[in-house]
């Protein structure tokens, strides 16, 4: 489905229909569930999440503002969103160091080739792999599992402000790659 | 806070919305981003560029095809039909449930083979997809689970099926919610509950329990359910009334 399907889809559930939800769900649920999964791992949890998610789809629809996001971005920040409050709420959870996150393939450039769906998602993900991997495995950590910056620096002993300054850097450096 | 390095020159208000946006904040930094983002269109405006940026890093992310479930569950909760009218005056809706549930015929002299009994016997009930094991890791543990009132009335049996990770729940009756969900709480010795996740009234089930929580579910632990908002509980600890208590013990 393109994003201007998913686009229509999301004017229509704006405006109360039912079929069009079932449609979109179909179209992106795995995709979400994908998402939330990585940053909960409890099955239960997610689900209960993914249900969220479409029911504050359903709601704000009717906000959805294409100038500002593509639909799918539009509700993976949503999930995502759904996803790390419900992680907060949880207090601790194992998680992996930067090391592992950095050495384990997940997503390794190949995984990210294979699996991003858009050309978007492919330049991302090569400029992600471009730069300092310390860098890179502390946006990973945040982005795909839902890791606070106080978690990383208790864990790799690395003060918040150097991460914090190590981010910044590297997402400057990634926005002016693909504007480029 | 360490000061930043002089080579990095965003505002602080532009790295605040870039750490929002990333989802690395939590505590007084994440309600701190959060109220400015209700409050300052610039800065909600800032964010959104990061979200619409970063948004394509989650295709990485391989698909998982949700349960059917999941749908069922937006439906019923988008798109149920209107509420039918119950005889009695309306109570609110714990007050129904707490009802339905002192309502059952069991009285506390119950005991957990009793209740297991009905898993295969109860009239009308779908079993779990499989059958509780044979206790092949460790003994099989059980707690019958009764009402926190004076009625004690055993509504559920949980049975701990190490060798499968996962609670065998298997309800008395049918106990609607009525909009609130059910969720599985452990408590071990004056340890904080932990929750188990959320858990369907509705039909026998095998409750997968995380790896992590496993342990808890010892000979002694007590076993309670709570009612929470859609979703579970919003705090991680128990926010709604606990309908039902029981401790385990080796069958």
């Amino acid at each position: 489905m393109t994003t201007a399907d998913l686009g229509r889809l999301l004017a229509a559930i704006g405006a109360g229909e039912r079929a069009a939800l079932k449609q979109l769900y179909t179209a992106t649920s795995a995709k979400l569930f994908g998402v939330i999964l990585r940053i909960l791992h409890e099955r239960n949890e997610a689900e209960d999440v993914l249900q969220e998610v479409y029911i504050t789809v359903w709601r704000k629809a009717a906000e959805f503002d294409a100038s500002r996001a593509s639909p799918i971005t539009w509700m993976v920040t949503i999930a995502r969103n759904r996803a790390i409050d419900r992680l907060r709420a949880r207090g601790t959870r194992p998680t992996t160091t930067l090391d592992q996150a950095a050495d384990v393939p997940e997503p390794a450039p190949s995984a990210e080739a294979m699996l991003a769906q858009s050309d978007d998602a492919r330049r991302v993900a090569a400029a992600l792999d471009r730069l300092d991997p310390r860098h890179a495995a502390v946006i990973r950590s945040a982005f795909y599992d839902g890791v606070t910056y106080e978690a990383i620096a208790e864990r790799e002993s690395v003060p918040v402000g150097t991460l914090k300054s190590w981010v910044r850097r590297g997402l400057i450096r990634m926005r002016s790659e693909l504007a480029a | 806070m360490t000061p930043l390095p002089p080579d990095d020159d965003m505002t602080p208000d532009a790295a605040l919305a870039l750490d929002y946006a990333l989802g690395a904040l939590d505590g007084p930094a994440l309600r701190a981003a959060e109220l400015r983002l209700r409050r300052d269109p610039a800065f909600a405006a800032d964010v959104a560029r990061w979200q619409a940026e970063l948004g394509p890093l989650a295709d990485a992310v391989a698909p998982v095809a949700p349960p059917s479930a999941v749908w069922a569950a937006v439906e019923r909760e988008l798109f149920r039909e209107a509420p039918r009218t119950d005889p009695a005056p309306a109570p609110g809706p714990v007050a129904r449930t707490l009802a339905l549930w002192r309502g059952l015929a069991f009285g506390a002299s119950a005991v957990a083979a009793v209740a297991l009994a009905l898993l295969v016997v109860r009239p009308g009930a779908t079993p779990p997809t499989r059958p509780p094991a044979p206790a092949s890791s460790g003994p099989l543990l059980a707690a019958s689970m009764a009402t926190t009132d004076a009625a004690k009335a055993v509504v559920i049996t949980a049975t701990w099926d190490a060798a499968r990770g996962a609670v065998i729940l298997t309800p008395a009756a049918k106990a609607p919610s009525r909009g609130l969900t059910p969720e599985l709480w452990v408590i071990t010795g004056t340890d904080k509950p932990q929750s188990l996740g959320t858990i369907d009234l509705a039909d026998p089930q095998a409750h997968v329990v995380s790896p992590q929580l496993r342990a808890k579910l010892t000979k002694g632990a007590t076993l309670a359910i709570s009612l929470e908002p859609a979703g579970g509980s919003p705090t991680g600890q128990p926010t709604g009334p606990v309908v039902a208590t029981g401790t385990l013990t080796a069958l």
